[in-house]
């Protein structure tokens, strides 16, 4: 177990300096370096260079990507000259909000998901079964703002019952948990979208799980129906959501874009939308390297996790 | 080749066995056709591409509109018998533009996904054949382009290229082979190791050949399977693209645009501009994730009724 431990770790900080790699080549092939962000759009070329060569904009690409690790690996990410603030200090900013943001619509998302997964693998092929699977079909086919607009037509316009909009006073994490309704919309929007991925793996994870011995065991024992499933199905059942939730992450991250956008909640994802009309790459850069190591991280961790809470799994 | 017996010994019946009907034994793809116009669902989505296809190729021939030209004093007009689903802000007529903005999701979609496929079929197949660290090497840098969430790429490339139907399906195209190549090469671990593969190569194969007469041909079921879907994701992908004002430029109409510039529709009450266009997203990509996942079916041959 620990030598799978450190193997998977080592690949993941590899990948994660491949990333790295790959969204600095990305970035320098749109934009190269903020020069003209700093010194503005019509700087003689002399002072380009100059810049260039004091910033280490000159050297070879893969010393600039070397450089730009060991710096972020600092947590220093360069200024963003568009908004006169460093790019870490932007990030910081922002980043309280959108954990709230995703994080809730996460958990609300488990907590939908699980239980109707379970529901509809018990009840297969029954009226609820079909109608949920008809919904949740229809959620992963569609673009997380058009629901959002369906939300804020039917919530915010019609009735009246949340804002369409995230008000400008919310600038808090601590102000976005006492004001809910403000941010029932966006939550509910980035829940919905995320249920539907999940609640079609915990259906089919959860019929897997029924169809298996112990599951036939526990009934022949007598166990009343409620234990069979309470304790023997459900455990076993959520064993592959771990691996989902790690792989949930780059969906969140892009839906945090657009939901941000959409219901204009300040957080990392509205910066980055704002980074792009601006061509703001430092921020561009930034937000995109974070977002894959988190990615990383995500899927070692519930590697990691699933390793060590499925005791089939045996890792030399 | 002990143990098979020898051509027409008893133990062959060169007649049909009696009692019972003996089911034709059709070839795979034969059989996986038949399974798939089985499902329902799956004929359902097929109907819905191909009615898509029709309307917005087609139906332009048909219902003649004009596109190309603003007409302000049209603006933004509730439908009626002259404009079906009524005019959006420029004085563009809605239902015409569907069709317009159809053509750019389709060509997309189809172009994007295809792309996506040669690349990364041919991409898999070489780092599952070659194996050792040209694989480990290949599939790493798979995982890293895995773990940059697309969008970010994509928008981060839009911001330097003017969009077109082009450039947009080459930026989709060249950053979501990732799942192909590693279906692909899934599959080739399983069958290099196969008796005619390996048969293949004593002849003198080349290896060029055996990815290309051999591998290629064996895995290609998992490689359409994955097309509906990527036609799927790039379809959504690019209504993204349109909603965060990366779209394709005016006047060229796309989905993505039409529902980008309905939030302010749906605030105005102008409802004409955001379901229709909406519903036509909707509709489409779960069409493709239809026909996915019944070709999943079709293909998987321990789901197959006898």
């Amino acid at each position: 177990m620990t030598g799978y431990i450190v193997r998977r770790c080592v690949a993941a900080v590899i990948i994660a300096i491949g990333v790295a790699a790959v969204s600095y080549g990305l970035l320098n092939f749109a934009g190269g370096s903020p020069v003209y962000a700093a010194l503005g759009t019509h700087a003689n070329p002399k002072a380009v260079a100059d810049w260039n060569r004091v910033h280490g904009f000159d050297k070879p690409l893969i010393v600039q990507i070397g450089n730009y690790v060991w710096n972020a690996v600092q947590l220093k990410f360069g200024y963003s000259y568009k908004q006169g603030q460093s790019v870490a200090a932007l990030l910081d900013e922002n980043a309280g909000r959108t954990a709230y943001l995703s994080g809730s619509a996460l958990v609300l998302a488990l907590i939908i998901a699980l239980p109707l997964g379970i529901a509809q693998a018990v009840r297969r092929n029954s009226v609820g079964d079909y109608a949920a699977t008809a919904i949740a079909f229809t959620l992963y086919s569609m673009p997380a703002f058009f629901l959002g607009l369906i939300l804020i037509q039917f919530f915010a316009l019609d009735l009246h019952i949340f804002p369409a909009l995230v008000s400008s006073n919310v600038t808090s994490v601590w102000a976005s948990f006492t004001h809910p309704a403000q941010l029932t919309l966006p939550i509910v929007t980035l829940a919905a979208l995320t249920v539907a991925g999940f609640s079609r793996y915990m259906r089919s994870s959860a019929l897997d799980a029924l169809a298996q011995d112990y599951i036939r065991l526990a009934r022949a024992k007598g166990l009343s129906e409620r234990v069979v499933l309470a304790r023997h199905l459900v455990r076993n059942a959520c064993l592959p959501m771990i691996t989902l939730v790690g792989l949930a992450i780059p969906g969140l991250l892009a839906g945090n874009i657009i939901t941000e956008t959409l219901y204009n909640y300040p957080g990392l994802g509205l910066l980055f939308y704002n980074a792009l009309q601006n061509l703001d790459y430092p921020v561009l850069l930034a937000y995109t390297l974070i977002g894959g190591v988190l990615t990383v991280t995500g899927n070692l961790v519930a590697d990691i996790a699933v390793a060590a809470a499925d005791p089939r799994i045996r890792l030399g | 080749m002990e143990g098979v017996p020898p051509f027409g010994s008893p133990n062959i019946p060169t007649t049909a066995p009696e009692g019972g009907e003996v089911a034709l034994i059709a070839s795979g793809w034969r059989l996986a056709a038949r399974e798939f116009f089985s499902n329902r669902l799956a004929v359902v989505g097929l109907g819905i591409i191909v009615f898509f296809i029709l309307f917005s190729f087609v139906g332009p021939l048909i219902y003649h509109t004009n596109q190309s030209l603003t007409n302000p004093l049209l603006s933004d007009t509730a439908p009626s018998g002259s404009h079906l689903l009524g005019t959006d802000d420029n004085g563009f007529d809605e239902f015409g533009r569907l069709m317009v903005g159809g053509q750019t999701a389709l060509e997309i979609g189809f172009f994007a996904a295809f792309m996506a496929t040669v690349i990364g079929t041919l991409y898999g197949a070489v780092a599952g054949l070659v194996g050792g660290v040209v694989d480990a090497v290949l599939m790493r840098f798979v995982d890293v382009l895995l773990s940059i969430p697309l969008l970010f790429i994509v928008l981060i490339l839009a911001t330097r290229y003017h969009a077109t139907v082009i450039s947009q399906s080459l930026i989709i195209g060249l950053f979501s082979w990732q799942a192909p190549s590693r279906l692909v090469r899934g599959e080739v671990l399983t069958l290099r190791v196969r008796d005619f593969v390996t048969a293949a190569r004593i002849m003198g194969g080349t290896q060029r050949r055996l990815i290309l007469r051999h591998l290629i041909p064996n895995a290609l079921s998992v490689v359409i399977v994955n097309i509906t879907f990527l036609i799927a994701d790039a379809i959504l992908l690019i209504a993204y693209l349109g909603f965060l004002g990366f779209g394709l430029a005016y006047p060229t109409a796309s989905w993505g645009d039409m529902i980008g510039n309905a939030q302010t529709a749906v605030s105005s009450g102008y409802w004409w501009l955001v379901y229709p266009v909406g519903a036509c997203l909707v509709l489409v990509v779960m069409a493709c994730n239809l026909v996915g996942d019944a070709l999943r079916d079709a293909f998987d041959v321990r789901l197959r009724r006898r």
